[in-house]
């Protein structure tokens, strides 16, 4: 795939992930897909944004909302897909479903069901990485309910103590499942951020993989030269519901105007002409991917007691 | 666990626990530059009993560090550190605290090589140490080797002795295979143990159970401190009664030997476990169910088990001595079960607090 500039190549890397959630909303209810599915759809910038700047030795670590940050740091999309069918020849051997994604080979480190809980891992991995000397850093990704957790507090103040090589990544979307920020937090997200000591900014723009990769390529500078930990809070918008392939903005726990005011700025909408022509080797590889799914056996039963301890 | 295993030789001599302790951080550390030592005062002057004491001072501040109270935020950071290549190490001064850790441990240590198809290991070990006796109360005293032991992917192990913690922590380190919980017993730190162990069967893997001594008569199965009372009980039991006890040390709450276990009471027909925590839901259940399940018909008798009252701990003496088992009981529980009957007719141990008599029982055992 060639592109006109960097800016056509991060939209491409968007759309790609847009147009694979979609598939797998269409095909979910066939049933082929036997995980509880967490969309990024409206959030994908932010992963593909993220990911632009780092070398493949970095690493990255997820929550269970992760199809967009596994594709951003380069997992196989055929190995998502039976991943996702259950298959042998998914990324965990059907062992991981949709919420635990990874892909070591490119530094996608995991990702957990239980929110904030792979913070620590991440600051755990920056903190080895510091010791051997590898120059690499580490991202953890988590959403705006994973700042109320205890254990979100401690990796904070632990990365800011030893100065350890690692992005907090926060994706704002001011929804825990329904419930909204201003029902679960008493601070301000970066501020708070801040009082570890840590170089905290925010990105409103969580909409546009470009001036999240900015933001994030500024960070990752600092991170390689030893400045310490950085913290990123991106705004973002998550357009399906919480869990699952459809629509709930008819309940009304969130207002429909407010999505449509983010769909107004989604480059994706605004720019379809341009992206057009990304569309057939898109559509291409999903159906490749979900053919490559369709055809994996099935692990087989010898795998259920493999690789427990 | 698929590493084959292999007793060192080693001159013999007598050491501590504590001393076995310390020389296995200090060899680790020594040996592998991935090792690290993280935990709460790991490098104060009192060094987690004495068992880490003065090894910031050599291997630097980098590898043998303290940390925040965030028992959850640093077994995640140490379980990040194992998948960036280190071996970590982590203390906790009271298993108590590792409670505080239940999330990182059940829900991301036992599970990150199963959960993500085996593509990461998670080689750590987390020591913690099981307190006991002197008002410790109900959150100092925890003995919560069933609690991991019942999550698959947890490997949870209890030395009793200085050769249990020289050999299991050195395979276990050296090998650098799984995420290991250990529960060290604070009681067991100023007991020195002649080594190596005059051990009758070592187990094949370095994670199995270990036959401490031969009996016809009685089987029992003890965990940590409570294989030295079964010990002491039983050299009673020899030569008050005549009842010969085996003696097997369960060593690895997670990974029984089963066929030594279920070998044992085919031989003696009778089961008494011994554990340092609750019997219910416990391994003192396990061990019976192993039995039950595998072999039944080999019971003579039913099973005894013995363990804490199934109560928190209390701090007045007097409630703390009858919280826990007594030699005095445990003998008394043997003789019945290899008599067959209450009035036994054998003399017991003078009934004393066990906390007393480890106290100035250094030993060497």
């Amino acid at each position: 795939m060639t592109f006109a500039d960097e800016r056509e190549q991060l939209l491409y890397a968007t759309l790609r992930i847009r147009r694979v959630e979609e598939h797998i909303a269409r095909i979910y209810p066939d049933d082929c897909i036997q995980s509880p599915v967490h969309l990024s759809l409206g959030q994908e910038a932010v992963a593909v944004g993220t990911c632009a700047p780092l070398a493949r030795t970095d690493m990255v670590f997820g929550t269970y909302r992760s199809h967009a940050f596994y594709l951003a740091k380069g997992g196989s999309l055929r190995e998502m897909m039976a991943e996702l069918f259950g298959k042998a020849t998914g990324c965990a051997g059907g062992k991981a479903g949709s919420m635990h994604l990874t892909a070591p080979e490119v530094g996608f480190m995991g990702s957990s069901a239980v929110v904030a809980s792979t913070i620590p891992n991440a600051v755990g991995a920056a903190f080895a990485a510091r010791r051997r000397r590898t120059n690499a850093i580490v991202v953890g990704v988590f959403g705006d309910g994973a700042t109320e957790e205890g254990v979100y507090h401690e990796s904070l103040n632990f990365a800011a103590l030893h100065r350890l090589p690692v992005l907090f990544l926060c994706e704002n979307n001011e929804f825990a499942v329904h419930s909204p920020r201003s029902a679960r937090q008493s601070y301000d997200i970066t501020e708070h951020a801040r009082s570890f000591g840590i170089a905290a900014k925010r990105c409103g723009a969580g909409f546009d993989p470009e001036v999240v990769r900015d933001a994030v390529a500024e960070a990752v500078l600092a991170l390689r030269s030893g400045a310490g930990p950085r913290f990123i809070e991106c705004a973002t918008y998550r357009y399906a519901e919480h869990v699952g392939i459809g629509d709930d903005h008819q309940i009304g726990y969130r207002p429909l105007a407010t999505c449509n005011e983010w769909r107004a700025r989604d480059p994706l909408l605004n720019s379809r002409a341009c992206l057009e022509r990304f569309e057939a080797p898109i559509a291409a590889e999903i159906e490749d991917a979900v053919a490559f799914a369709e055809a994996s056996p099935w692990p087989t039963p010898d795998a259920l007691l493999r690789d427990v301890a | 666990m698929g590493f084959a295993y292999r007793i060192e030789e080693r001159p013999e001599e007598i050491i501590t626990y504590r001393d076995a302790l310390w020389r296995t951080m200090h060899d680790a550390l020594a040996r592998d530059p991935d090792v690290i030592i993280m935990g709460q005062g790991v490098d104060d002057h009192k060094g987690i009993f004495g068992s880490t004491t003065g090894l910031a001072e050599t291997f630097g501040r980098e590898r043998v560090f303290d940390v925040p109270l965030a028992e959850d935020g640093m077994t995640g950071v140490a379980l990040g550190a194992a998948l960036g290549g280190l071996y970590p190490i982590q203390t906790h001064i009271r298993c108590d605290f590792a409670l505080l850790a239940i999330n990182q441990l059940v829900n991301m240590v036992a599970k990150y090589r199963y959960m993500f198809g085996g593509r990461f290991r998670v080689p750590m070990l987390v020591r913690t140490v099981i307190g006991r006796s002197w008002g410790q109360g109900a959150q100092h005293s925890q003995s919560p080797q069933a609690l991991f032991a019942h999550v698959p992917g947890l490997t949870v192990v209890l030395p009793s002795s200085a050769d249990s913690i020289l050999e299991t922590y050195g395979t276990l380190i050296s090998r650098r295979q799984v995420p290991v919980v250990s529960l060290e017993h604070r009681l067991l730190y100023d007991v020195a143990f002649r080594i190596p162990v005059p051990a009758l069967e070592w187990p094949q893997a370095p994670l199995g159970s270990i036959l401490r001594r031969r009996g016809r008569h009685v089987t029992v199965v003890a965990t940590s401190i409570l294989v030295l009372e079964a010990l002491r009980a039983a050299e009673h039991l020899s030569q008050a009664a005549g009842i010969e006890v085996e003696v097997i040390d369960l060593h690895c709450a997670s990974h029984p030997d089963r066929e030594m276990i279920l070998a044992s009471v085919a031989r003696t027909g009778r089961l008494l476990v011994a554990d340092t925590s609750w019997c219910a839901y416990g391994v003192a259940a396990e061990i019976c169910r192993l039995v039950c399940e595998h072999d039944p018909s080999a019971l003579r008798a039913p099973v005894v088990t013995i363990g804490m009252a199934a109560a928190p701990c209390p701090t007045a003496k007097t409630l703390e001595d009858l919280y826990y088992p007594s030699l005095h009981r445990l003998t008394d529980e043997i003789a019945v079960l290899a008599r067959g009957r209450a009035k036994h007719g054998v003399e017991l141990p003078a009934e004393a607090s066990m906390a007393d008599v480890y106290k100035k029982f250094k030993g060497p055992f």
